[in-house]
């Protein structure tokens, strides 16, 4: 008798798990769900929670209802001014209406292939538009809402709305870059040069100054030391004319007298004489001879 | 960290990235069940031990059954550490926010919770790697962005962030972390091309962090991410590899040009002085040689006065004496030829052998 109600017991255990599964179903925050009756959609869940369904008779088909993300890849944009720009960008989106969403694409795989195609043809053709100043620094944010705007048109119709569309990268190719590089190069090697040129400036600046001043320096003192040396010489002819003036006929004479003496200092002076002079006064003879 | 495990307990969640996996990374459902399961084993042993014989079979199973819905029941005890929220979810809704402390839930599967690290600050390292030795290596592709004036920067910046709000954090975006680090790096690159190289590499780097942080946390509240951005911080900001010693050249050239100035200040500071010593010098001559020359003056003035004052007491004598004097001096020891001019040495002077004389002098 315990077996038989044991074996009851497990049968209802199974058959009441069976139908349970089939009909309960649970959605989670991070989820909205599609019950499906013979492929034909019947219910959209959009809240979370335990939900019903009957069971072998419909389906239920989870649909992602997080922000979800889609990458370019990286491609090159042709711009207005006809330079050209590695661009790659992503978008943000989600699923606002899963029977859209299912009709239009099927799966997210697929979703997600169209998202990209759509993204990056429309970077490209809003980008081409564009010179790549604006690009770079001046509207980057206005060109992304417009590339959004475009996008969301697009994919509306397909139950996803776009949050977001941003560009990540925006770069020059390789072979610009390496021009970039020499450019940035050269400029530094220009402002270097600059740099060092204003230092010799400065310094032959500096040296001249300096050099003027020491002339103008050494000149003055050598104006003042010629005034003091005028004025040495004045005071000397000043002092010898009051002493000398005090009697012309003497100072002639004693004057003479010492510049003899000075002249004649050198011992190899040979001197040709006349007694006839006033020192021989008295060679020839005794008597005082009459003077010429 | 992907949302695969969507009916399940919880046990990915556990840190707001994919590290922080603490002690309760389990969950509280998790864990529990094998040492139910040995309690209920041990329990059936006791139950079969005291009451022996078969009449006791349905009693047993009854207690067995009861004892598990008490089990089942207090599994529904969950801890959310102090570091921690605790999200409550009945059959997949969200139902509660829980704080940290001891809280209870529905058990499985009627409800589970998740424990989302929410203070933990997170970062994201964009345009370097740090390797394991502590060295950053910068990382080209991220790292190298054009500025506002067409020039191209290398930029290495990290992120701070952590979860604001576990349920947004949790249910509105997915691969949140990534989301943030791909928003970063676009809000990096769009405030840099706004501006120039030269205000980058220097005094603008605060204000490029700022804008970022605020550029990127309007960002992920426009996605609904539930993420506070704590911090954005540049780690490089210079220019690229290939330019840099051009750029090192400059900061040269400002030493350069600094040397050639005090070389020549010192130059000025050692010939100015020097200049000016001269000149003293000069002046000091000057001055010595006019009291010299004006005392030698007075000198001879006050002797020829002197001289002159003897002189005036008898003129005639004094004249003579100073004369004859004088002739003397200046004769003594000289070569002397006397000639008469008045008689016979009238005709001598033409035919004197000066040469002879001159020689014989110089012996």
């Amino acid at each position: 008798m315990g077996k038989t109600f044991s074996i009851v017991l497990a049968i209802i255990v199974v058959v009441g798990g069976i139908i349970t599964s089939g009909t309960l179903f649970t959605v989670n925050e991070t989820q909205q769900a599609m019950v499906m009756q013979f492929g034909k959609v019947s219910d959209v869940i959009t809240k979370p929670g335990l939900q019903v369904k009957i069971p072998f008779v419909q389906d239920v088909i989870f649909v992602e209802k997080r922000i979800m993300a889609v990458n370019t890849r990286r491609s090159e944009v042709v711009t207005q001014d006809q330079k050209r720009l590695m661009v790659d960008s992503f978008a943000r989106f989600k699923i606002i209406d899963p029977l859209l969403y299912y009709q239009s694409f099927g799966n997210l795989n697929v979703a997600l292939v169209r998202m990209e195609t759509l993204l990056s043809s429309q970077v490209k053709q809003i980008l081409g538009r564009e010179i790549l100043t604006n690009i770079v620094s001046g509207e980057r944010s206005q060109l992304m809402d417009t590339i959004k705007n475009q996008v969301n048109a697009e994919t509306e119709g397909g139950g996803i709305q776009v949050v977001d569309v941003r560009i990540v990268r925006a770069d020059l190719p390789q072979a610009n870059s390496e021009k970039v590089f020499e450019r940035m190069r050269t400029q530094r090697e220009q402002e270097a040069r600059e740099i060092r040129a204003e230092g010799a400036e400065i310094a032959q600046r500096i040296r001249a100054k300096s050099d003027r001043d020491k002339t103008v320096i050494v000149a003055n003192a050598k104006k003042d030391s010629e005034i003091l040396r005028g004025n040495g010489d004045g005071e000397k002819n000043r002092i010898f004319a009051e002493a000398f003036g005090r009697d012309a006929d003497f100072f002639a004479f004693y004057r003479s007298m010492q510049a003899y003496r000075e002249a004649m200092s050198d011992d190899d002076t040979t001197m040709v004489l006349s007694p006839n002079s006033d020192f021989f006064k008295y060679f020839g003879s005794q008597s005082r001879r009459t003077a010429n | 960290m992907p949302w695969s495990n969507q009916g399940g307990n919880g046990g990915g969640w556990q840190g707001g990235g994919d590290g922080g996996r603490g002690p309760w990374g389990q969950g509280p459902s998790g864990q529990q069940p094998p040492n139910l399961e040995d309690i209920i084993k041990k329990g059936q042993e006791k139950l079969k031990d005291s009451l022996p014989g078969g009449g006791g079979g349905k009693l047993g199973f009854f207690i067995i059954f009861m004892v598990a819905i008490v089990v089942w029941l207090a599994s529904g005890f969950y801890k959310v550490e102090t570091n921690q929220q605790g999200v409550v979810l009945r059959f997949g809704e969200k139902v509660a926010v829980t704080q940290p402390g001891l809280n209870y839930h529905l058990p499985f599967p009627i409800e589970t919770v998740l424990v989302p690290n929410v203070t933990k600050v997170n970062s994201i390292e964009i345009g370097f790697r740090q390797t394991r030795s502590g060295s950053q290596t910068p990382f080209t592709a991220e790292s190298l962005m054009l500025t506002g004036d067409e020039n191209i920067i290398n930029i290495g910046f990290t992120v701070l962030w952590r979860i604001k709000d576990a349920s947004e954090f949790l249910f509105n975006v997915t691969e949140q972390e990534l989301t943030i680090r791909a928003a970063a790096e676009s809000a990096m690159r769009e405030i840099v091309g706004r501006t120039q190289l030269t205000a980058a590499i220097t005094e603008g780097r605060l204000k490029i962090e700022s804008d970022v942080q605020e550029k990127l946390q309007s960002v992920v509240d426009v996605y609904g991410l539930g993420v506070e951005i704590a911090e954005v911080k540049l780690q490089d900001s210079e220019p690229p590899a290939q330019v840099i010693d051009a750029f090192r050249d400059v900061q040269a050239a400002v030493a350069d040009k600094e040397r050639a100035q005090n070389e020549a200040l010192a130059y000025a500071n050692d010939i100015v002085p020097r200049a000016r010593g001269q000149a003293e010098m000069m002046r000091q001559e000057a001055e010595g040689y006019k009291q010299r020359v004006i005392a030698e003056a007075e000198g001879e003035a006050a002797r020829f006065i002197s001289i002159y004052d003897e002189y005036k007491k008898a003129p005639d004598v004094t004249r003579q004496r100073i004369y004859l004097e004088t002739m003397q001096e200046v004769l003594t020891g000289k070569n002397k030829v006397i000639i008469d001019s008045d008689g016979a040495g009238q005709g001598v002077v033409p035919y004197l052998p000066l040469n002879q004389l001159n020689n014989k002098g110089a012996k």
